[in-house]
């Protein structure tokens, strides 16, 4: 608990939390099939983490947190994913808590940093509405202020993990007549056990149901649950996501996946096969150069700077090449890319078409590549609206 | 909106198509993929009868053994439009190989004991030829199979199975009695939710008079079946991918965000209109083959239905990925149809043939002439 890791060489401090979490990441958690496990699932690892003081990297130590610089927290992130860690439910310490820490009363931070770091909280992210996907300015779930509450009335949709959480935080409309849509939003902390909430759980393409629709019917929230100021939860919400945006391209997913790739192709000779070591030596340097492109911006982070709108790249290129390499798993699975179940490789399980699936999902979510190509084009090279 | 425009100088392509569509509307082909799913089956009786009355599990059989007697045309039509709506009951990954072997096979009481069976849908008679590691033996009362032969559509409602395997006899056409002792039936779940299996034969005994047809190599019995097999599967792939596309037109169309249908914005008009070509290559692809193969089975037709195969499958699969995309979150939820699409083109894609191989073969075959 002690130590200061910033204070640790860069090498010092990865082998320090990878000795850590060897010791101490259950076994039979790493490398899950869930994308999304419950909270219920991942609790002990969760716990193992929060009592050793690094379930929350980036959060100040003042409040329980590891207060990590930028590029150690990438080191942090990069072992995670190596050693097969299980994602726990994370919003609560992704994105509420920094939240809060930015814009949260003395009071809210209080109340709600400690009830995450202890997992008494489990926080979902309230934002796409049915009509607001890409287009999330328009959204129209109501807040209404009476007295000292808000009434809230609309409906949240792709809600991750709602079913497993008791908070949601979201995004509602405070004022309608406001000229500029973005103007006339706000963020409410809301308790899903409020009377009105409903939440259906969604299936998707892989069979599980890692996302919710949320009702909300006059759901009573405490006017003290605003975070921010009225009508500037747009400014807020954005301005959560700093240096973390690095974190939709991180090369880890496609690395995983190539990894996967190996094995299948090691098990079923396909390295014999000069066609299949043409197209597995581009995917392989697709990889390379990618985390060469993540280095880049990593750079950034470490100089101390801020990253730019052309992060958006490496969201792109990640999640286009993670969906490349399952594409060719499929191929050398041949006629056993039938199956809807994972293939045998020697001893081992692959879940290729499990992988092909869910690579489908990083493309869309996070802002839809399409949204980062206009990012990208208008606020990077400048191109005409 | 693409459709494969085949030659139908009286009508009755036309009017076969439109039945087709009349049934799918009566029989709903994603709640038909997901009850499969949910029940572990890979057929749905009700609407294989359905089907049998319309004359479509005989379609390529002979009249004289109680099939429709229809051609590729026709075969190619129906496949494409069951695949445009996603009525996904194997006929071409079983019917028409099925009524292929047993009509290249000499007559005998068996035979046409199974045609009957098949053209009428009291049978369901289910080929199995794949990645076989059977053995063949011999006692007093016949022959004793052992081993395994994979990848087999509809053995988990099949009545009978017509056998294609080598010894050192040769190479014969079987028919084995679904409930034969000394046989099981293996199932995993197929990517899109339909059942698909492996047969496990041991010391499985079966009588000489159960031998339907004898040739020199498997290749000689597989050689029609699977050429039209792996050409209805072009029409339905081809179909599948023109259902995809017009879903996530039509869904485009109607999605609004930021103030417009999705549709108006022009990196979404140009994926579309990607597809579109994609789509149409396919169909086109598939009408060659279907003249091709109709003319005869010589090299041409062999190089054109691989081609097709091939073509179709990718179409299928990389429209539905893209179409999937398109549709947002929506599109990887189960619910939304369009999943289905991918799912079922990906496992058809891969059945009898991937496209990478296909590929491959074209071009050796090709080279090799
Ligand atoms: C697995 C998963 C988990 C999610 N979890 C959450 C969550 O926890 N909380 C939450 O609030 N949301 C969540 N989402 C929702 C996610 O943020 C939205 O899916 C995303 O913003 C896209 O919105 P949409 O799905 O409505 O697609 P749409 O906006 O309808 O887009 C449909 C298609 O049109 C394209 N498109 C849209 N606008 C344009 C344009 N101007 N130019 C070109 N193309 C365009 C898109 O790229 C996409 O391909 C999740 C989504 C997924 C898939």
């Amino acid at each position: 608990m002690a130590e200061d890791c910033n204070a640790l060489s860069d090498e010092a401090f990865r082998r320090l939390f990878r000795d850590w979490v060897q010791a101490n990441c259950p076994p039979h958690l790493r490398n899950m099939r869930k994308q999304r496990p419950l909270f219920g699932e991942v609790a002990d690892w969760y716990r193992a983490l929060a009592q050793k003081g690094w379930l929350a990297p980036t959060w100040p130590k003042e409040h329980g947190g590891m207060g990590l610089t930028p590029a150690k927290h990438i080191i942090y992130v990069e072992e995670w994913g190596r050693l097969g860690c299980p994602r726990i439910p994370d919003h609560g310490i992704g994105l509420v808590g920094p939240l809060l820490i930015q814009y949260g009363t003395p009071e809210q931070k209080a109340h709600y940093l400690p009830r995450i770091l202890s997992g008494e909280d489990v926080w979902c992210q309230g934002y796409s509405e049915p009509n607001a996907g890409s287009d999330l300015a328009s959204l129209r779930t109501a807040a209404v202020r009476e007295g000292d509450v808000f009434i809230v009335n609309g409906q949240k949709i792709w809600t991750t993990l709602a079913h497993g959480a008791n908070w949601m935080f979201v995004l509602v409309r405070t004022d309608r007549t406001a000229k500029v849509r973005q103007n006339g939003i706000s963020v409410l902390l809301l308790d899903l056990k409020s009377p009105g909430v409903r939440i259906r759980p969604i299936a998707n393409l892989r069979g599980e149901t890692d996302f919710c629709e949320v009702f909300l019917d006059d759901v009573r929230v405490p006017a003290e649950n605003l975070v921010g100021e009225l009508d500037r939860g747009w400014t807020v919400a954005k301005s959560v996501l700093g240096h973390e945006r690095i974190f939709l391209g991180a090369p880890t997913r496609p690395e995983y996946a190539l990894g996967r790739l190996e094995r299948l192709a090691e098990a079923r000779g396909a390295f014999a096969d000069r066609a299949f070591v043409s197209r597995y030596a581009r995917l392989r340097l697709d990889v390379y150069d990618l985390a060469s492109a993540f280095e880049r911006f990593a750079n950034v982070l470490r100089r101390g700077g801020e990253l730019g709108a052309d992060v958006s790249m490496l969201k792109i290129l990640a999640t286009e090449l993670y969906q490349r390499i399952t594409e060719e798993m499929l191929t050398i699975a041949g006629e056993e890319a039938r199956f809807a179940d994972d293939l045998e490789a020697g001893n081992e399980q692959i879940d290729a078409m499990n992988l092909f699936l869910d690579s489908r999902a990083p493309a869309i979510f996070g802002g839809a590549n399409e949204i980062q190509k206009n990012i990208l084009a208008k606020a990077v090279l400048g191109l005409p609206g | 909106m693409p459709r494969a425009i085949i030659d139908d100088a009286d009508g009755t392509l036309a009017l076969l198509r439109q039945s087709a569509t009349q049934f799918a509307a009566r029989h709903d082909g994603p709640s038909g993929l997901r009850s499969k799913r949910a029940q572990e089956s890979d057929i749905d009786r009700q609407t294989w009868t359905a089907m049998a009355e319309a004359g479509w599990t005989g379609l390529l059989l002979p009249e004289s053994l109680g099939g429709a007697g229809l051609g590729l045309g026709e075969q190619a039509v129906l496949s494409e439009a069951l695949g445009y709506a996603l009525v996904a009951e194997p006929l071409a990954l079983v019917c028409v190989p099925a009524a292929i072997l047993l009509a290249n096979a000499p007559p005998s009481p068996e035979r046409t004991r199974l045609a009957a069976g098949l053209a009428s849908g009291d049978r369901v008679v289910v080929p199995a030829w794949q990645d076989p590691t059977i053995t063949i033996g011999r006692d007093a009362a016949g022959l004793v199979l052992n081993g395994d032969l994979r990848f087999v559509d509809g053995a988990r409602s099949a009545t009978d199975f017509l056998l294609v395997v080598a010894g050192v006899e040769g190479a014969m056409l079987l028919s084995v009695p679904a409930d034969q002792p000394g046989l099981s039936v293996l199932s995993r779940p197929g990517v899109d939710g339909a059942a698909i299996s492996s047969l496990s034969f041991s010391a499985c005994r079966v009588a000489t008079d159960r031998v339907l047809d004898r040739r020199d190599s498997r290749e000689m019995l597989l050689r029609g079946p699977l050429l039209q097999a792996r050409l209805a599967l072009a029409a339905e792939l081809a179909g599948i991918a023109c259902g995809a596309l017009d879903r996530t037109v039509d869904y485009s169309k109607t999605r609004v965000q930021f103030g417009k249908p999705i549709a108006s914005f022009q990196a979404i008009q140009h994926r579309l209109v990607e597809m579109w070509m994609d789509a149409e290559l396919a169909c086109a692809a598939l009408v060659r083959a279907v003249e091709r193969l109709s003319a005869g089975d010589g090299q041409e037709a062999h190089l054109a239905v691989l081609a097709a195969k091939a073509r179709a499958g990718d179409a299928a699969v990389s429209i539905g990925r893209r179409a999937v995309h398109l549709h947002g979150a929506m599109g990887y939820t189960d619910e939304c149809a369009i999943g289905l699409y991918l799912k079922r083109a990906l496992n058809l894609s891969a059945a009898f043939g991937q496209p990478e191989s296909l590929r491959l073969e074209f071009v050796a075959r090709e080279r090799a002439a």
